[in-house]
C-alpha cells in the first residue's frame, strides 16, 4: 500500500538561511497514526503547518494521495482546502474556535464554506458530534461554556466533518489532564479505524503518543533523528535523544534516573563543530561526529541518524 | 525523595481545616484540607482540574481571587499565624519567606526589563544590597538554578529565553528571598519532557541544599510521584487520601487514587491501553450528601451515598476517605 | 466589574436619549407657538404664562424654538456621524489587508486629518463649498472618519491574526466570509462605542458652528444658534443661555455615559464564561488553557 501523505526532503525557512525544517522525510498510510515527538522549537508544528500550506516551503515535496500540494497557490489552494481531504487541528481550541459561534455553526463551518446547504449541514454536524461522543444538547452552546475536553472534541468534530483522509493534530491533548487525554486519544484511535483516517499526531509528551501511535518520528532541531514502530522505538531507542526523552518521562523510578544521569552527562571528546543536530548536547559525541549523519536502517522499518548508533548503548547502565 | 521528614522539626507550613468558598452562593470548593510541610520535605497536591488544588495553593500563598473566600483553623508559616494578614503583609511574606512558581513563567515577568534586573531589583530594595552586590548575587542565583552562562542570561529580555529557562529564572526569583516554603503550582506542566525532568531535579536539589519545604501542585500523578515525599489526593475539594508518596503510589487505598494511577500510566508504555475515569467531578455545592466520588466509583455501594465519609487515619500513618478502602 | 451597578446609568442615558429622539421627530409639532413668529411687543421676557420659558430678543417663544430646534441639531449631528462611519469603517476593515506601503500612506493621511481642528476645518469647508448645513456636516464627517478608521483597523488587525481566522482560511473561506462570520461581530461593539462618542462631539460642534453662524441659516432654530443669540443679551437676561446649554449638556452627557457603559460591558461579553464545572474561577483557569503559541515555535 502506498502512503497517503508523503513528505520528501522538506525544507522550511521563516528567515533566510535559518531552516526550521531541514530535510524531513515522513510517510503516513491510511488508517495509520504517526506520532511526531519533539521539544518546543523542534519544528513539529511547522511540519504540520507546511503540509496544509501555512509555512514557507523552500524545497522538497509534500504529496497527499500522490498529488503535490507544496506548489499550490491562490484559487487552486482554496479549492483543495474546500474539498477538506486534509484537516489541521490547532493546538488550542479556545483560540481556534470563534467564541461567538455556536458548536453547530463551528462544526458546520467547513461544510458551509464548501457550499453545503444548511439543511444538509445539520445532520452531518450531528453525525460528527456523535462520532466524537458529544451530546447533541451541546450544539447550541458557545465554546466558552464547554470544558477543556469538550472543546477539544468540538475541534475534532470540525476536523472530521468533511470526512478527511488525513488529519494533522497539533498537541491535541497537551492541555488536558490524564483522564481527558486518554479520552481524546481513544477517540483518535477509533476514528482512524472507522474513517480509515491517516493521522499525524504531534506531541511533546511521550506518554500520549505511546498509547496510540503506530509509528513514531522523533524530531530534533528540524531533522528526524529516529523513526520506527512506536513500541520498538520506545523499548529500545536507537538515537541518544530518543533515549533522553524516554528516560525523562516522569514516574520512571530509579532505573530511569541512572540512565538519565548518563544521557545528561558530559561528552569527553565532543567535537568543536558538528553537522549533527544533537552533537552539542550528546554525551557520546566524539571526533567521528563532525559530518552530518545520514539516515541508516539498522533494523527493518527503523531509521536513525546517528554516527554512534551502533555502540552508544554500551555506555548505559545495564 | 531521599530526605526523610524528621518528626521533631517544626513544620514550615501548617494548614488545618482549610475552607474555600466560591461565588455568591458561597459554595464550598475546598473543605477540611489539612496538611503540614516540614523543612526539606516535598508535599504533593494532586487531582483533576476542579479538585480544589489550585484554590488550596492560592490560599496558602494569600493570593486573592475575585469571588473566592478562604478561611482556616490553622494557617501558619514557620509558626507565624497567617490568618487575618492583609494584602501588604502577604506581599512582604511572598517576597521573603514564601516563594512561588506557576505554570506560565512568561506572564510573571515584565517583558520590557532584562530578567537580571527583575531578579536584582528586590535584592536591592528589600535586601538592601548595593547595585553591584545585587548583580553579583543575582548572577549567583541564576547559576544556582542551573542556567548556563548566567552573566549573559542576566542581560537577556524574557522573550529571548525559552520556557524552561524562564521557569528557572522564576525559580531563582522565588528563592532569592531565602524562603522557607516554595509553592510550585503546575510549574512544569507546560514544559517539554526533558526540561520538565530537569526542573523537577532542580527543585529537589534546592530543597536539599536550602532545606526549604516544597508544595508541589499538579494534575499529573506521575510528576508528583517522582518528586514528593508525601502525597495528598484531592477530589471535589476534599482530601481523599493522604500518605507517604511511595506507599500511596505502590498501593493506593482510595479508588480515586487508584483511578488516577491507572490513567497516568506510570512508567508503562503499553500500546492501545488508554484507561479513562468516566464522568466528571461535581461542581461546588452540587455534590450529594455521601462520598463525592461515588457516582464515578466502581466500588460504590448504597452506604457510600447516604452520609458524609470521614477522612480516617490508619495504623500505617495514612488517611483515607473511603468505606471500602483497601 | 459586573455591568450590574452600571445599569441605572444605562437606563437613565437611554431615557434621556429617547426623549431627545422624540423631540427631534415631533418637537416641531409639540411647540405651543410658531418658533419663527416674532412678537415685538414682548421682547426678552422672563418665563410666564404666555411664554413658559420666556421670549428672545425678537420676541420669539423660547420653548417652541428649543423644541423645534432639536430636530435640526440632532439630524445634523447624525449626518456627520453617518458620513464618518461610511468613510471610516469600511476602509478601516479593508486596510487590514493593505500592502505595507499603502497602509503606511493611509495611516499618515489619517493622522494628518486627525490633527485638524473640527470647527476651523468646517469653516474652511463651508468657505469653499458654500454655507449650508450639509456642507458643514460633510466636513465634520470627514474629520471624524479617521477616528473610525483607526478604531476599526485596530480591532480588525488583532482579529486578523486570530487563530479562528486562520482556521477559516484553512477551510478555504474567502475574505468576505471571514469578515462576515468572524470579524464584523467583534468590531461592532467598538464601533458603537466610538459612534456614541462621535455623536456627542458632533452635537457640540453643530452647536458651536451655528453659534458662529455657520451651517444653519437664521431664522431656523437650533440649540447652538439660540445659545449664540442669548449670549448677546446676557445683560438683560443672564439666565437665558442656561436653557439651551442644559439641553446640550444633557444629551452629550447621556451619550458619553452610554458609550462608557458600552465599552465597560464589552469585554465581559467577550470573555468566555468559565466552563460548566465552575470550580475554578476563570482567571485561574486561563493559564492552564493558554498554552504556547505555534508562532513562537521558530527555532
Amino acid at each position: 500500500m502506498t502512503a497517503l501523505l508523503e513528505v520528501r526532503s522538506l525544507e522550511v525557512e521563516f528567515d533566510r538561511g535559518v531552516p526550521v525544517l531541514d530535510g524531513v522525510d515522513v510517510e503516513v498510510r491510511a488508517g495509520e497514526i504517526l506520532g511526531v515527538i519533539g521539544e518546543t522549537g523542534s519544528g513539529k508544528t511547522t511540519l504540520a503547518r507546511a503540509v496544509v500550506g501555512l509555512a514557507p516551503v523552500v524545497a522538497g515535496r509534500i504529496a497527499v494521495d500522490g498529488r503535490d500540494r507544496a506548489g499550490l497557490r491562490g484559487r487552486a489552494l482554496r479549492e483543495v482546502r474546500r474539498a477538506g481531504a486534509v484537516q489541521y487541528m490547532f493546538q488550542d481550541p479556545l483560540r481556534s474556535l470563534d467564541p461567538d459561534l455556536t458548536v453547530l455553526r463551528l462544526v458546520g463551518q467547513p461544510l458551509a464554506v464548501a457550499g453545503v446547504r444548511a439543511a444538509e449541514r445539520r445532520p452531518r454536524v450531528l453525525e460528527a458530534l456523535d462520532l466524537v461522543g458529544l451530546d447533541h444538547a451541546l450544539a447550541d452552546r458557545r465554546p466558552g461554556l464547554l470544558s477543556g475536553g469538550q472543546r477539544q472534541r468540538v475541534a475534532l468534530a470540525r476536523a472530521i466533518v468533511t470526512r478527511p483522509r488525513l488529519l494533522l493534530a497539533d498537541e491535541p491533548v497537551s492541555a488536558l489532564d490524564a483522564s481527558n487525554r486518554n479520552h481524546v486519544l481513544r477517540l483518535l484511535d477509533d476514528l482512524r479505524r472507522e474513517l480509515d483516517l491517516a493521522v499525524v499526531l504531534i506531541s511533546h509528551d511521550l506518554e500520549s503518543l505511546a498509547g496510540v501511535a503506530d509509528r513514531l518520528a522523533v524530531l530534533y532541531r528540524g531533522r528526524i533523528v529516529e523513526s520506527g514502530p512506536a513500541t520498538e522505538v520506545l523499548r529500545r531507542p536507537l538515537h541518544p535523544y530518543t533515549a533522553l526523552l524516554a528516560a525523562s518521562a516522569p514516574g520512571g523510578g530509579a532505573a530511569r534516573r541512572a540512565e538519565l544521569a548518563v544521557l545528561r552527562g558530559p561528552a569527553p571528546d565532543r567535537p568543536d563543530r558538528s553537522a549533527c543536530a544533537f552533537a552539542h548536547r550528546c554525551p557520546f559525541a566524539d571526533a567521528a561526529c563532525a559530518p552530518r549523519p545520514t539516515d541508516t536502517t539498522p533494523l527493518p522499518g527503523r531509521t536513525v541518524a546517528c554516527h554512534r548508533a551502533a555502540d552508544w548503548r554500551a555506555h548505559l547502565p545495564s | 525523595m531521599t530526605i526523610a521528614p524528621s518528626g521533631s522539626e517544626r513544620p514550615v507550613l501548617e494548614v488545618e481545616g482549610l475552607r474555600v468558598t466560591v461565588g455568591r452562593g458561597r459554595a464550598e470548593a475546598v473543605r477540611e484540607v489539612s496538611f503540614t510541610v516540614r523543612p526539606g520535605q516535598a508535599v504533593g497536591l494532586v487531582g483533576e482540574s476542579g479538585s480544589g488544588k489550585t484554590l488550596t495553593c492560592r490560599a496558602v500563598l494569600g493570593l486573592p481571587v475575585a469571588g473566592v473566600e478562604a478561611d482556616a483553623d490553622t494557617l501558619a508559616l514557620g509558626g507565624t499565624d497567617l490568618r487575618g494578614l492583609d494584602g501588604r503583609g502577604w506581599q512582604r511574606l511572598r517576597g521573603s519567606r514564601l516563594g512561588a512558581v506557576f505554570q506560565d513563567p512568561g506572564s510573571f515577568l515584565n517583558p520590557s526589563l532584562t530578567v537580571g534586573r527583575q531578579l536584582a531589583e528586590p535584592l536591592r530594595l528589600v535586601g538592601g544590597l548595593s547595585r553591584a552586590e545585587a548583580r553579583r548575587r543575582a548572577v549567583e542565583l541564576l547559576d544556582s538554578v542551573g542556567l548556563r552562562d548566567p552573566e549573559t542570561v542576566y542581560d537577556r529580555y524574557p522573550h529571548e529565553l525559552s520556557g524552561g529557562m524562564l521557569q528557572r529564572v522564576l525559580i531563582a526569583i522565588a528563592v532569592s528571598g531565602d524562603p522557607e516554603l516554595l509553592v510550585a503550582d503546575e510549574a512544569t506542566t507546560a514544559l517539554d519532557t526533558v526540561v520538565q525532568a530537569e526542573v523537577l531535579d532542580l527543585l529537589a536539589r534546592l530543597r536539599e541544599e536550602r532545606g526549604l519545604g516544597l508544595l508541589l501542585v499538579s494534575h499529573d500523578l506521575a510528576v508528583v510521584a517522582d518528586a514528593t515525599d508525601r502525597l495528598l489526593v484531592l477530589y471535589a475539594g476534599e482530601v481523599v487520601e493522604d500518605g507517604p508518596t511511595a506507599e500511596v503510589v505502590a498501593a493506593p487505598a482510595h479508588p480515586y487514587t487508584e483511578a488516577l494511577l491507572t490513567v497516568a500510566g506510570l512508567g508503562g508504555h503499553a500500546r492501545g491501553h488508554l484507561p479513562v475515569i468516566p464522568g466528571r467531578p461535581p461542581a461546588p455545592g452540587t455534590a450529594g450528601p455521601g462520598c463525592r466520588f461515588a457516582p464515578r466509583c466502581a466500588y460504590a455501594t448504597e452506604a457510600c451515598r447516604l452520609a458524609p465519609i470521614a477522612l480516617i487515619p490508619r495504623a500505617d500513618g495514612r488517611k483515607v476517605r473511603c468505606l471500602h478502602a483497601k | 466589574m459586573s455591568p450590574a451597578p452600571r445599569r441605572p446609568v444605562v437606563r437613565g442615558s437611554l431615557t434621556v436619549l429617547a426623549a431627545v429622539a422624540l423631540l427631534a421627530l415631533f418637537g416641531g409639532r409639540l411647540a405651543p407657538l410658531d418658533p419663527l413668529a416674532q412678537d415685538t411687543a414682548h421682547l426678552l421676557q422672563g418665563p410666564g404664562a404666555a411664554h413658559l420659558l420666556g421670549t428672545d430678543y425678537l420676541g420669539r417663544d423660547v420653548l417652541s424654538r428649543l423644541l423645534a430646534g432639536t430636530g435640526l441639531s440632532v439630524a445634523a449631528a447624525a449626518e456627520a456621524v453617518g458620513a464618518a462611519l461610511l468613510l471610516g469603517v469600511l476602509p478601516g476593515l479593508a486596510s487590514v489587508r493593505f500592502s505595507a506601503p499603502l497602509a503606511w500612506v493611509s495611516l499618515r493621511a489619517v493622522d494628518a486629518l486627525m490633527t485638524l481642528p473640527f470647527t476651523l476645518f468646517a469653516i474652511a469647508a463651508v468657505g469653499v463649498l458654500g454655507n449650508g448645513l450639509h456642507q458643514a456636516m460633510l466636513a465634520l464627517g470627514v474629520l471624524l472618519a479617521p477616528l473610525f478608521f483607526r478604531v476599526t483597523r485596530a480591532a480588525a488587525l488583532g482579529l486578523d491574526r486570530a487563530q479562528y481566522v486562520e482556521a477559516a482560511e484553512l477551510m478555504g473561506a474567502g475574505r468576505l466570509t471571514v469578515l462576515r462570520t468572524h470579524v464584523w461581530r467583534k468590531v461592532l461593539p467598538t464601533v458603537a462605542v466610538t459612534a456614541a462618542h462621535a455623536l456627542a462631539t458632533a452635537l457640540l460642534t453643530v452647536a458651536s458652528l451655528t453659534f458662529l453662524g455657520i451651517g444653519v441659516q437664521p431664522p431656523a432654530p437650533t440649540w447652538g444658534g439660540m445659545l449664540a443669540s442669548d449670549l448677546g443679551f446676557l445683560a438683560q437676561q443672564p439666565w437665558a443661555p442656561a436653557v439651551p446649554t442644559a439641553l446640550i449638556m444633557l444629551t452629550v452627557g447621556a451619550l458619553n455615559l452610554l458609550a462608557d457603559a458600552l465599552r465597560d460591558a464589552e469585554p465581559a461579553e467577550r470573555t468566555p464564561d468559565a466552563p460548566s464545572d465552575t470550580v475554578v474561577p476563570a482567571p485561574l483557569r486561563e493559564s492552564e488553557e493558554d498554552r504556547d503559541d505555534h508562532r513562537a515555535v521558530r527555532v
